[in-house]
């Protein structure tokens, strides 16, 4: 009897502690985006769900809800895609290996802020570092306006998404390639199996629970990533690179309307928690049949 | 490390920020926007020379960015953990006014402190009779030309119309070699503002007689078609929308820009990083029946209703506003004088960049006093960054606008 209950009594005390963390911003949430709020956030009448109606009524919101799903696959798409290859041959012996690692890492290292005040610079039209490289090598004849409009500054976004995703991906993945036994790829060599059956038949299959992994929090990042997009754009020309935390934090701190901000938030938090829901539910159910 | 010791220093620790958390007595926390890099310094001088010269009164300035202030008082405010004193955007002022929470500065403003301030500038801070704010930053907005590619060009004078900068921008770009005519602003920050130039030049206000949106009115969508027109002969920068304000500033400072509406500190920015840059200062151009607009901009220092030090946060502002210490603030972030004895210094009276920025103040507008101008900024500039980018045409984006700008002035 003692022994049943001792563990759930030991861990009340990290349960609580997580409980408050957790709970209480997102109740504050709730509490904010129920009611007609001031500029201050001091809270006035209950308003019920007009917030959220608010929401459903604005064209901004709308899109910007559709080009997070679109930011989010395609930064979690490409960085897992490029990932893979790029962990598999790290994960080789070669010479230089090291140097190698390092340099994949290094843009974790540097700050998402920096790393997007870098990229508006190389991107900046007349002065960009991007123009004059491509003007010198004579793929271009005249300088591209990157940000200028969404058809040349989203897809850069993205791009520049994938890079700073890819490290941390690498990471996983080669913890789970480290995890594959050597002796597994002699018995197929002998078999006759080349690599690419190989990497079909045993990494591939084996890498999955690490694919799982690295899916489920990229997504959580990607999704809630402001700086990327902020920095460069500001989510626009005419909001036409909005992602949902940036349409936020343009209702919340620069037009004040702090309520429909909330009601932002917890869409977002919505959507993330169903997604994580269904994907592990589907995920463990794979791995179990 | 033994438990006993961990304790104490975690008590030591804890007994530390509950001292921080509780405001002193005697102290004055000012949260200050960073103009430049000349504003921490000049701040930090500020609180040596008050602090020597009121014994028992310790001042603390919070410097923030520009981008980021109103984010910092809205969380502030709402956690009440704001300062004694902020700088503000004077077109804020009426939502902190309207949420109760600036002091009005009436009980302490004498005839004679009352006096030093040039009216134009300390008016916007006045609301329903009462003095909410004081000017701490004014500024105007004037035209820079570069002399240089107006002599190549063979052009005299800086354009008086709308009709001359087109055709002065057409010679400066034909001189060709990656020359820009006139440089456009469309992103970030006063993108509106500037597309307000063309707009008051046609007759436009922002908001009409009866306090409706002034967009929907024949002049904004002639102002509209001229700024497009220009952008599609090429007579502005190439990608107009990925341009902000510094942006075009920087194109200015390289000379490959002929023409620009910005505001006086740009004179001192080139000082320091293009000396050899040949310049001139001209008023903004007139439309067709001859009116003009410049925008005029005041940052309003304030003090909050919860401050427990009132009477010393006040003893600091009469401080900050003696003309030793604004000329000393002004110059050096290249502002207007606020301060009627400093606008009669030789620095002033003798500076003709100056001059053509004060000459203007006349025909200035400031923001209106009205709550939601922010979102009605945004509208604007968006509806402007549609129309650049040729993705909506300057009447539905317009009508749009004025749609959504109407809607925000009845709530």
């Amino acid at each position: 009897m003692q022994t049943r209950f001792l563990p759930y009594l030991l861990t009340l005390p990290s349960l609580f502690l997580a409980a408050v963390v957790i709970f209480w911003p997102v109740w504050d949430l709730i509490q904010i985006s129920t009611h007609d709020v001031s500029r201050f956030g001091q809270l006035r009448d209950f308003s019920g769900l007009t917030n959220f109606w608010a929401l459903t009524a604005d064209a901004d919101f709308t899109a910007a809800l559709w080009r997070t799903g679109l930011w989010t696959v395609l930064v979690v798409g490409g960085a897992l895609l490029l990932s893979i290859p790029v962990a598999i041959i790290l994960n080789t012996d070669f010479y230089g290996r090291g140097i190698a690692r390092v340099i994949i890492m290094l843009p974790w290292a540097v700050s998402l802020t920096m790393t997007a005040v870098v990229w508006r610079w190389a991107l900046n039209g007349e002065s960009g570092m991007l123009n004059s490289a491509l003007l010198g090598l004579g793929l271009i004849d005249q300088n591209i306006q990157w940000l200028a409009s969404a058809e040349t500054a989203f897809p850069m976004q993205v791009l520049i998404g994938i890079l700073v995703t890819v490290p941390f991906t690498t990471t996983i993945f080669l913890g789970g390639l480290s995890s594959i036994p050597d002796d597994f790829y002699e018995a197929a060599a002998l078999e006759g199996a080349t690599p690419l059956q190989q990497f079909r038949e045993i990494t591939f299959p084996l890498l999955k629970p690490f694919i799982n992994i690295a899916i489920v929090l990229n997504t959580i990042y990607v999704f809630n990533s402001f700086p990327i997009i902020w920095v460069m754009t500001q989510g626009g020309p005419a909001n036409s690179t909005d992602i949902l935390v940036t349409h936020l934090y343009k209702l919340a701190f620069r037009i004040g309307k702090l309520g429909e901000a909330s009601a932002v938030s917890l869409v977002m938090f919505a959507i993330l928690l169903v997604f994580t829901m269904i994907y592990v539910r589907l995920a463990m159910r794979e791995q179990r049949a | 490390m033994s438990l006993r010791k961990w304790t104490v220093g975690l008590m030591a620790g804890m007994s530390m920020l509950m001292l921080a958390a509780q405001a002193n007595a005697g102290e004055v926390r000012v949260t200050v926007a960073e103009y430049s890099a000349k504003t921490g310094p000049y701040f930090e001088s500020v609180k040596k020379d008050f602090e020597a010269a009121n014994p028992g009164i310790t001042v603390k300035f919070e410097i923030v960015p520009w981008e980021v202030l109103l984010q910092k008082l809205t969380t502030d405010i709402t956690a009440s953990t704001n300062a004694d004193l902020s700088i503000i955007g004077t077109r804020w002022l009426i939502d902190f006014v309207q949420q109760d929470v600036a002091e009005p500065l009436d009980s302490y403003i004498t005839p004679e402190f009352k006096d030093r301030f040039i009216d134009t500038f300390l008016s916007p801070s006045i609301m329903e009779g009462k003095t909410y704010g004081l000017p701490i930053a004014a500024s105007a907005r004037a035209m820079y030309y570069n002399k240089e590619l107006f002599e190549k060009a063979g052009i005299a004078n800086p354009p008086a119309n709308w009709t001359e900068l087109q055709e002065d921008a057409r010679k400066i770009k034909a001189l060709g070699s990656g020359t820009f005519g006139f440089g456009l602003q469309g992103k970030e920050i006063e993108t509106d503002v500037y597309y307000y130039y063309a707009m008051w030049s046609y007759g436009t206000e922002i908001l009409n007689k009866d306090g409706t949106s002034g967009l929907s009115t024949p002049g904004a969508l002639e102002a509209a078609k001229l700024y497009k027109s220009m952008i599609d002969e090429g007579l502005t920068e190439p990608g107009v929308t990925s341009n902000n304000r510094e942006d075009v500033q920087n194109l200015f400072k390289q000379g490959k820009v002929g023409m620009m509406i910005t505001a006086p500190f740009l004179s001192n920015q080139i000082k320091d990083e293009a000396p050899n840059l040949k310049y001139g200062v001209a008023a903004i151009p007139t439309g067709p029946t001859g009116a003009r607009g410049t925008y005029g901009v005041t940052d309003s220092i304030i003090m909050f209703k919860n401050s427990k030090n009132k009477d010393e946060a006040w003893k600091l502002l009469d401080f900050l506003f003696t003309t030793e210490q604004r000329a000393k603030f002004t110059q050096g972030e290249g502002f207007l004088p606020v301060n009627k004895e400093e606008a009669k210094m030789d620095y002033y009276v003798n500076n003709a960049d100056l001059a053509a920025f004060t000459a203007l103040l006349p025909d200035a507008r400031f923001a209106p006093v009205i709550p939601g101008w922010e979102e009605i900024a945004q509208i604007t500039s968006d509806a402007m960054q549609k129309i650049y980018l040729g993705s909506a045409e300057p009447e539905a984006a317009l009508k749009e606008a004025a749609a959504k700008a109407n809607g925000v002035l009845k709530k």
